[in-house]
This record gives C-alpha cells, sequence and structure tokens, in this order.
C-alpha cells in the first residue's frame, strides 16, 4: 500500500483554490461574558438563523440569544396522554369488548374471568397504562428531541474548520449563516468583528 | 421582584438575619396555638370521649410530626447528594426538621401517662388500649375471638414495653439528629468552616438509613397497629411519601413567607421555587399515588379478606368520598396542576398548589388513622350486606376537635420554628455552595 500524497483528494473534495459557497460567518470569542454580550447584539440586530457554540453550558445564553422555549414538554405530555389512552382501550377492547358492527359483524375480546373479578377491572389495568404512559413520553421525549435539533447527522460545514475545533476546549463561537436574511458578506463581517470577536472568518460549506 | 443577588457580597444583614419580624410571627403562633388548644381542652371535655379525643390527638401529632420529617428528609438528601441548588431554602427546612426535638412531648407524655395509670378505659380495655388494641390483649380476645387469635401471636412484638422503647429511640434518634443538623450548620454560618459540609454529608449516609427504619418501624407502631391483624409490607414508604408531601409543602410556603416578610429577597428565586414544586410532584404527588396504588392493587388483586378489611373499613359510609378525594386531591389534580414548569415558578400557584398538598397530606394521614375496621366483618356473607350495614358511617370530619387540634399542633410547630430562625440566619450565608446556589438556573 501506498502512502496517500497530500495532495490526494477523494472526489467529493472540491480542489483547493476553487471557492466554495459559505455556510455562514464565525466569530470566536474567548470567555463566556464577551459570548454572552454579542449574542445580545446579534439577537438585537434582527439575524434569524445563528447559533452559538461553547464548550460547556454558559447559563442565561439562551436568554440572551432570544430563544424562545421548545414545545418539546407539551409533544411529551400529548404522547403520554396517547400512552393512557392507548392503554386503556387495549385492555378495555381485549377483555371487555363484546359489540356487533351494524348487526353483521360480531366484535368481541377475549373475555376471561379472573379470580370473579368484573370484566372491565381497571386497577388491574393501572400498571399496563403507567406503562405505556411512561414508555409513549421516553420516547417520543428522545426522538422528537433528536428530530427538532436535526438529528442524526452525519456531517456540519463547521465541523470541517479547523478554528473551530477549540468550541469543545477554551473557545466560545457564533456563527451566522449565509442563509439568513440579512446576512450580507462584508457587513456581516464587519458587524462580527466590531463584537469585539478575537478572530472573523467565513466557513465554507463543504 | 427584585434583582437577583448572584453572590454572597450582595448579602445584606436585614435580609438574612432573623429579627423582630420573625419573633413576631413566632408570638402570633403561639397564641394562635394556645388558644386552639384551650378550645380544644374545652370542646373535648365537653365532648366527654375519650378515645375519640385520643384519636384526633395521635393523627393531629403524626400530621405535625410528618410535616417536621419530611424536612428532616429534605436536610439529608441535600447533603447526602451534596447539592447546590437548595442551599438557599436548607436553613428553612433545618429549622422546620428541628421540631424534632420537642414534638416527642406530644406522643411520649400521653403515652406514658396511659401506661403508668394503666386504666380500665370503657370499651377499649387498659392502658395503651385506649388508642391500639393491642396494649390489651385480653380485653381484645373477649371482644373478638378471631382478632385476638391472629393479634396474639405478634405480641412478642406489639407488646406496651417494647413499644414505649422503640418509641423512645426513634425520638431520641429524631430530635438528636435533627438538633445536630441543625447546630452544626449553625456552627458553619459563624466559623464558614468549608470541613463541615463534608461532616454533613458524611453523617447523612448513616442518618438516612436510620431515617428509613424509624419512620417506617413508627408508622408501622402507630397507625398500622392501629387495626392489629392486618398488614401491608408497603406501609412505612407510604407513610414516608404522605411526609414528603406536607413536609416540602412547608418548605416552600417557609420560603414565600419569609420572602414576603422581607427575608431572602433575591436569594431564593423562581428557579429554586420551581425545583421545590419538582420535590413536591415527584416524592408527594406522583411516589406518593404509585406507593398507594401498589398496596391498594395488592391487596385488591390478591382479595384476601384478612387483607381487604382494612380498605373495606375506607370505603364504606362516607369514608368512601375521603378515598376518593384522596384520588383526585392528594394525585389526579395536583398532578396536572404541577406538571406545568409555570406553577411552579410563580408564586401565587406555588402557594396554592403547596397548601393545597398540605391540606390533603392531612386528609391522607386523617384517612390512614381514623377508620375502624367493623369488628364483625366476618358475619357479612357478602360485600353489599356489609356496605348496606355501614351504609351511615361517619367519618368524623364536622368534628371541630380536629380542626382545633392541628391549628394548636401546627401552629406550635410554626412558633418554634420561627422562634429559632429569629435567633439567628434564615440562610446558610457561609456554605462553600452558597454561591452556586445563588446563581442556580434550571436549563
Amino acid at each position: 500500500m501506498t502512502t496517500m500524497s497530500p495532495n490526494t483528494k477523494t472526489s467529493s473534495d472540491a480542489p483547493i483554490g476553487a471557492s466554495l459557497p459559505v455556510y455562514g460567518m464565525m466569530a470566536e470569542f474567548e470567555t463566556p461574558a464577551q459570548i454572552m454580550e454579542a449574542a445580545k447584539k446579534v439577537h438585537a440586530a434582527g439575524y434569524r438563523f445563528w447559533d452559538c457554540h461553547v464548550p460547556f453550558p454558559v447559563h442565561g445564553l439562551d436568554k440572551a440569544m432570544g430563544i424562545k422555549r421548545t414545545i418539546l414538554p407539551l409533544l411529551v405530555f400529548g404522547a403520554g396522554l396517547t400512552g393512557t389512552t392507548v392503554g386503556f382501550c387495549l385492555q378495555a377492547f381485549t377483555n371487555a369488548a363484546s359489540f356487533s358492527v351494524w348487526a353483521l359483524v360480531w366484535v368481541s375480546g377475549y373475555p376471561f374471568l379472573i379470580s370473579g373479578k368484573p370484566l372491565m377491572s381497571v386497577p388491574a389495568w393501572i400498571p399496563i397504562i403507567f406503562e405505556l404512559t411512561i414508555l409513549l413520553s421516553a420516547l417520543s421525549a428522545v426522538i422528537l428531541m433528536l428530530v427538532m435539533n436535526g438529528l442524526p447527522r452525519l456531517s456540519h460545514p463547521l465541523l470541517s474548520n479547523n478554528r473551530f475545533r477549540r468550541a469543545t476546549d477554551d473557545r466560545f463561537f457564533i456563527v451566522i449563516e449565509s442563509r439568513d436574511p440579512k446576512y450580507l458578506r462584508s457587513k456581516t463581517e464587519a458587524f462580527m468583528k466590531a463584537l469585539g470577536a478575537k478572530h472573523v472568518e467565513a466557513v465554507e460549506d463543504r | 421582584m427584585s434583582a437577583s443577588i448572584t453572590t454572597v457580597a450582595d448579602l445584606s444583614d436585614r435580609s438574612i438575619i432573623g429579627d423582630a419580624r420573625l419573633s413576631r410571627t413566632s408570638r402570633a403562633a403561639y397564641a394562635i396555638a394556645f388558644i386552639s388548644l384551650i378550645a380544644a381542652a374545652v370542646v373535648a371535655w365537653k365532648q366527654n370521649d375519650p378515645h375519640g379525643f385520643a384519636m384526633i390527638w395521635l393523627q393531629n401529632g403524626i400530621f405535625a410530626l410528618t410535616l417536621a420529617l419530611g424536612a428532616f428528609f429534605f436536610t439529608l438528601v441535600q447533603h447526602i447528594t451534596n447539592a447546590g441548588w437548595a442551599v438557599a431554602m436548607r436553613r428553612v427546612a433545618e429549622a422546620q426538621a428541628a421540631n424534632l426535638t420537642w414534638i416527642w412531648v406530644i406522643f411520649l407524655a400521653p403515652m406514658f401517662w396511659l401506661l403508668l395509670t394503666n386504666r380500665e378505659w370503657n370499651g377499649f380495655g387498659h392502658g395503651l388500649a385506649l388508642v391500639w388494641p393491642w396494649a390489651d390483649m385480653a380485653h381484645l380476645s373477649a371482644e373478638s375471638p378471631a382478632e385476638g387469635a391472629v393479634v396474639s401471636h405478634k405480641t412478642a412484638f406489639l407488646n406496651p414495653t417494647f413499644f414505649m422503647i422503640r418509641a423512645c429511640f426513634y425520638f431520641a434518634f429524631w430530635a438528636l439528629a435533627a438538633r445536630w443538623f441543625l447546630a452544626t450548620s449553625r456552627r458553619q454560618d459563624q466559623t464558614g468552616d468549608a470541613t463541615l459540609s463534608t461532616k454533613m454529608r458524611y453523617a447523612a449516609a448513616p442518618a438516612l438509613i436510620l431515617f428509613a427504619l424509624t419512620s417506617t418501624f413508627a408508622a408501622v407502631d402507630w397507625i398500622m397497629s392501629l387495626s392489629p391483624a392486618w398488614f401491608s409490607t408497603m406501609f412505612g414508604i407510604y407513610f414516608f411519601a404522605g411526609t414528603c408531601a406536607g413536609g416540602f409543602s412547608v418548605i416552600a410556603i417557609g420560603c414565600l413567607r419569609l420572602q414576603a416578610m422581607g427575608y431572602l429577597r433575591g436569594v431564593i428565586t423562581a428557579e429554586h421555587y420551581q425545583d421545590i414544586g419538582k420535590m413536591i410532584w415527584a416524592f408527594g404527588i406522583v411516589f406518593w399515588a404509585y406507593i398507594a396504588f401498589s398496596q391498594y392493587m395488592l391487596i385488591w388483586y390478591g382479595n384476601l379478606p384478612e387483607e381487604t378489611v382494612w380498605f373495606l373499613a375506607r370505603q364504606v359510609g362516607d369514608w368512601a368520598w375521603v378515598s376518593v378525594a384522596l384520588l383526585f386531591g392528594h394525585f389526579i389534580i395536583p398532578f396536572l396542576f404541577f406538571v406545568s414548569r409555570w406553577t411552579k415558578r410563580w408564586r401565587g400557584t406555588l402557594a396554592f398548589g403547596a397548601l393545597w398538598m398540605l391540606a390533603f397530606a392531612w386528609i391522607d394521614i386523617y384517612w390512614l388513622v381514623m377508620p375502624v375496621v367493623p369488628p364483625d366483618v366476618a358475619t357479612f356473607n357478602t360485600y353489599d350486606a356489609l356496605a348496606a350495614a355501614y351504609a351511615t358511617t361517619s367519618t368524623g370530619l364536622s368534628n371541630p376537635l380536629n380542626y382545633l387540634m392541628m391549628v394548636g399542633f401546627v401552629g406550635l410547630s410554626v412558633a418554634v420554628a420561627t422562634g429559632r430562625l429569629s435567633r439567628g440566619a434564615v440562610l446558610c450565608r457561609r456554605d462553600p455552595r452558597l454561591n452556586e446556589s445563588l446563581q442556580f438556573e434550571n436549563i
């Protein structure tokens, strides 16, 4: 096996020097306090497609960014209620259903008398209703969280930027995406420099 | 809302040192408590029902005890988990838990009096049998031979001597531990010694084990043995869950009151209230319902007469309404009310929810202590026949003595706790995690 020369590129990579579409403008900050101030200004400037990347949770940053609360809890509550309803109906049907559809089809579950309890023995159903409520809440919480975050995602333009690697270590980044209606390369770059960033650069969309 | 305080240096003395505002509250609570207790004595004298009065005494004593025990558990859990968030409200819990240093008087004084006088109570047997039927086995066996035969196998555990020894042990542990945790925390106020936090964390582990054992056995001794033939292995944990409902609610109400009086402004924020709300929701509402239902379902499903009689006593006559009220009032309604983040963060809704839970914690204890298993239960062939015979069973909730005694005992608890707070800081002001607590935010 021969070693690959540094110039060898896989076919999917664009050749060096060709201009790639720009994903966005990235500003690098050194402290949480700086990015907090900067985030307030970016929000005030009316940008919509932008995000902060920090190495650890910075309390109050989401407030500074003007992010609205997620509706995930409401969806999870709905999923939980669905689980409750499904759990009840499932057991009511299988244990105690017995009805005809338009006098043609006789629909029946599996009515078994167990230790003399009535067929509609709700206390005995509670564990299953409870488990289904928990199951649907937990699954929907995880899955909806992933969906609403656009995950799973195998690659992201920021991950191929070398400077951005320090977002997991000791630097704080704000990235304004080029799809933002207010994005104008020269203006956004000047704006981000005025925020007091240590470094501003365009991130290629690769 | 006043501006949030983010570091220890911003704290003013007026905000964290107990003063005349608290001692006034304490004096008012003493006055209300003593007036209520005197009124209760007058009413009890007129009613001339020693057994009924003793049961009301026991029920309200246990209610006041659960409020202190819940706060004690809260303190221990915060220590053992090394939790930062709760430091801002921990002193309130510690002061409330320190009621354990005197609350034994409510229990042990009448117990010893009953034991020492050993009087024959008309229809209830000698001594402690005024409340606990097993205390006079001769009387119990004469009244109900079947029950006597069952209970006679339990006398190695259920006998007045061992009962009193156990009671003294529970109270000794609670009093000493609650006192030590408050005193150590206060010593840290003076010295700022961070190793005291570590010490309390180490002490919290054995204390929690002993707390679990003592509260379980206390519930079995004082409440479960009221129906001595009956047993449930989940009884202790059920009592514990109810304890959390009442105890945590009082912590929330205490913090809200302190802030209304001008203390801890900006120290305790919506973030802390949301978390104490979560604790009420998780332990007092959801866990309580989980345990209550687990206990009910096993007995309902097994359908053994010796076990079902206990629930039978709680669904005949007016007791059925109390049982349904508990299901809705202690679980379904507060579950939906407190499931939202906002109801826990807004002071008004938190205060309402906590008071609601406090009321139902009281009803829960009432439901545990007061109903009597029909003595002739074995003579009925069907449930319907028994339900018809006992259709007019009254709950006794209309008796004003219940409420006078409740105000008396709870008033005393409030008076002593606020009195304690008025003589020191209302905040663990030099706890090493205080800054973390001040800056705490829910993500």
